[in-house]
């Protein structure tokens, strides 16, 4: 369309037009580099982060006030080799400030539980909680995925922050440094919460500095999903599934020779699975650190070294089952989350394996005792430990309720009294029991219903294989700032490998930069 | 075989062409049409099969094993009625609002007189220059402040002005005689009434195809609804199927069914006012 003013009329306008349009594109380039950035931009970059320069021995986070600190269980902090950070200067967490409020407080919650089975479960302990009291009211949303809940979170204004938002893992320096959070650490020594049961890789996870920030809530590992028909018409024996990856190519081997199944085991690259996760459980299992300083615990995290020789080697076995048809590639699997699942539904061309977090072991029971799909029955599923490289065990995923800090204590002392009742062993053991998430606490796997749950193997799976790594920086997973990005571009890259790249070259890419993203993080946050 | 070439092909008609020239005509529009159809066509089979049948290739193709079921688990787990309810609210303010704005000030710029007329009506132009993208986030921390995220007004208010609107509306205003003006002005009409009885019922096709153009791209706002509502209450059709997308891994067509309810709507506005559209959007192609 052209401006169809009479033709005297035109140059005039035309030059403004220009002069304007020149002014404005050069005030929207400045903005749009601002939209570009991935890290959040309404917030400055933090100036006083977790920053005792000398790691010390101590495994307490004791600097201030001893009398609290004391109080404060501090039992499974001991393969904590941080440096503690000084818990004083941090967010407070009023806890009394409940009491006091007059009138009910209103807290929302944004989570990411999108499948029915687990935004259902969510909600019914939520309604629950709401009618246990009447101190507190929450509202809970969800917002999608985690990638949206992410985005989204650290767009809005700090003041209209959820109270509680569910974040995984891989966020937890970024949100730190973002002084998003207030430390649940603080409410847990305010409240002598007894953190004696609870899963030291789960606290672990979500423990930087010395201190731990966000509550796991939903615990999740990744482990193998098999059809027990397909292994007894190989003739595997259906109770002995493959546990290191040579196992994994022989059985697939055999699975294939006797056609009854297409292939042995279907393959991904999601960033939260296959991609990316799964490949931090490899690190963990070989005891490799993934980044540097003590995999980011000891102190801040400089550079990656995904460029390894034994995960090389382990990728390579993978990439040859594709080559030899023994594996399928499904693709990046972030979108439905399952396309590796389904593979094992399908009709004409089946995989006899899949490797996929637990908290979908609920779903898919749920799912195939629905009888939908002939091939797959209820007794056929078989849920094992995820085969890989290195020492038996993983680490975990899933994701933590964080308490944001929106600097109204009320609304802080409702979300820890909120989040406080999720991890009872009450609730996780139900949690555990209808999802196939991990109970973050030993002792909900001693009461109903995760109780008799566990009298099924394919419950029991992941709470052992969580259980199993020995204590240190390394089965707690990596901490560095970037880790969301780092995982995006590893994704990338696996999926390189899944289609036929040379291994090492992709993982020397990799490392080089998941290196500049590191260093361009730590520049915009000086710890 | 195909007919000689006579020497006045180019300005060939569609009465004279031949047989042949008619039949390879017609082809290609199947063919196109064909590629054009076939993603629609494939989107309603998903949508009205039970979830295990989407995935059972080709068979999802054909017209069997057909359900509303997942049509309607879309409905009720989307909780459709409120993004139908939300995206339509909004579509039809901001399409009033835009009509209203654009009339208002189309009417400054064509008729009346004032400093830097021309000079402020370019500046006005190159806003459309810089992209909804670049100015979102500022948008969204003033609204923020005025408190007025989730909430209608919040997703309605800043779109209310748009300068293609006042570029089109003034376009036409530019061809009413100034003798009209002049003669409705003898006859004591002020700008008010010069503006809603003579310009606006002059300019309808204009303002037909500037209201369903609002209101097709109000109904498929994304980035907006997005940025502004973090809430279940205020979610637009477009936010809420997104949400669909894993609600079940039983049934990967629940979003497919979404998609074609929020369809629904749009397609029929489109055969009822498709002549309006068309008529609008060449409304200025023939004139200098």
């Amino acid at each position: 369309m052209t401006p169809t003013a009479p033709a005297r009329r035109r140059t005039a306008p035309v030059a403004a037009l220009l002069a304007a349009a020149m002014a404005l594109a050069a005030c929207g380039g400045s903005d749009k580099s601002v939209l570009d950035k991935d890290t959040p931009s309404t917030t400055a970059a933090p100036s006083s982060a977790p920053s005792s320069s000398s790691p010390s021995a101590s495994s307490t986070p004791t600097s201030g006030s001893t009398t609290e600190s004391s109080a404060a269980p501090t039992s499974s902090q001991a393969s904590s080799t941080s440096a503690p950070t000084a818990l004083d200067s941090l967010p407070d967490c009023p806890i009394d400030a409940l009491a006091a409020a007059s009138s009910p407080v209103q807290i929302t919650v944004w989570h990411s539980l999108n499948a029915d089975l687990l935004s259902g479960t969510l909600a019914k302990l939520t309604d629950q909680y709401n009618a246990s009291q009447s101190k507190v009211k929450v509202k809970y949303v969800n917002q999608g995925s985690y990638e949206d809940s992410i985005k989204k979170f650290f767009d809005t204004d700090p003041k209209q922050r959820p109270d509680v938002v569910q974040f995984p893992e891989y966020t937890v320096q970024n949100t730190v440094d973002n002084k998003a959070a207030v430390p649940v650490q603080k409410c847990m020594q305010a409240a002598k919460f007894d953190d004696s049961k609870f899963l030291a890789t789960a606290k672990e996870a979500y423990t930087t500095g010395g201190v731990q920030w966000a509550m796991p809530f939903n615990v999740s590992t990744p482990v193998l999903f098999y059809n027990k028909k397909f292994f007894a018409q190989a003739g595997l024996d259906p109770e002995k599934p493959p546990s290191t990856l040579e196992e994994l190519r022989d059985y697939s081997q055999k699975i294939v020779d006797a056609k009854v199944a297409t292939y042995g085991i279907a393959l991904e690259s999601g960033f939260d699975s296959g991609g990316g996760w799964f490949l931090e459980q490899w690190f963990a299992k070989l005891g490799i650190p993934f980044v540097d300083n003590g995999n980011g615990r000891a102190g801040r995290a400089t550079t990656a070294s995904i460029n390894n020789p034994e995960i090389a080697k382990a990728l390579g076995a993978l990439q040859s089952m594709i080559n030899d048809k023994l594996a399928s590639y499904v693709g990046d699997n972030s979108g439905t989350g399952f396309d590796n699942l389904l593979a094992m539904a399908d009709a004409a061309q089946p995989a006899a394996m899949a490797i996929a977090t637990s908290a979908s072991i609920g779903s898919v029971l749920d799912i195939v005792k629905g009888g939908q799909f002939p091939s797959f029955q209820l007794d056929d599923v078989g849920v094992a430990a995820m085969p890989g490289p290195g020492k038996p065990g993983s680490i975990v995923g899933g994701a933590a309720m964080w308490m944001s800090n929106s600097g109204d204590p009320a609304r802080v002392a409702a979300s820890w009294d909120y989040i406080n009742y999720l991890v009872q062993a009450q609730q996780q053991s139900e949690w555990g029991a209808v999802t196939g998430y991990v109970p973050v606490r030993t002792d909900a796997n001693e009461i109903e219903p995760m109780k008799g749950k566990l009298a099924d193997p394919r419950y029991s799976v992941a709470p052992k294989s969580l259980a199993e790594l020995p204590a240190g920086p390394t089965s707690a997973g990596p901490i560095v700032g970037p880790l969301r990005e780092i995982r995006l571009v590893v994704a990338e890259g696996m999926a390189k490998i899944m289609t036929g790249a040379d291994v090492n070259a992709t993982l020397a890419d990799l490392e080089s930069r998941a290196n500049s993203l590191i260093s361009d993080y730590n520049t915009r946050n000086p710890g | 075989m195909p007919a000689r070439q006579e020497p006045t092909s180019e300005t060939t008609t569609l009465e004279r062409t031949s047989g042949w020239r008619k039949f390879g005509r017609y082809t290609l529009l199947v063919v196109i049409a064909f590629i054009v159809l076939a993603p629609v066509y494939a989107v309603v089979m998903q949508a009205f099969k039970p979830g295990y049948a989407a995935l059972n290739h080709p068979r999802s193709l054909l017209p069997v094993d057909l359900t509303t079921e997942t049509v309607r688990a879309a409905w009720t787990k989307g909780d459709m009625a409120t993004l139908l309810k939300n995206s339509l609210v909004m579509s039809v303010l901001v399409t009033v609002g835009v009509l209203v704005t654009s009339l208002l000030s189309a009417y400054a710029f064509a008729f009346l007189q004032f400093p830097a007329k021309r000079a402020t009506f370019a500046l006005f132009l190159a806003t459309m220059l810089v992209p909804a993208e670049v100015t979102i986030l500022i948008n969204k921390q003033t609204v923020d402040s005025w408190g007025w995220k989730n909430s209608m007004t919040g997703l309605t208010v800043p779109l209310m002005a748009t300068a293609l609107g006042t570029f089109l509306v003034r376009q036409v205003f530019l061809q009413v005689p100034t003798e009209l003006r002049e003669a409705a002005a003898l006859d004591g009409l002020g700008h008010g009434r010069f503006l809603f009885e003579v310009a606006a019922p002059l300019s309808r096709p204009t303002l037909g195809a500037l209201g369903l153009l609002t209101f097709l791209t109000t109904w498929n706002q994304y980035l907006w609804p997005q940025s502004i509502i973090d809430d279940t209450e205020h979610r637009t059709l477009q936010i809420g199927l997104a949400r669909l997308s894993n609600a079940d891994i039983n049934r990967l067509n629940l979003v497919t069914a979404g998609t074609v309810i929020a369809a629904f709507p749009i397609v029929i506005l489109l055969i009822v006012f498709q002549r309006q559209l068309v008529r609008g959007l060449t409304a200025g192609a023939v004139k200098g």
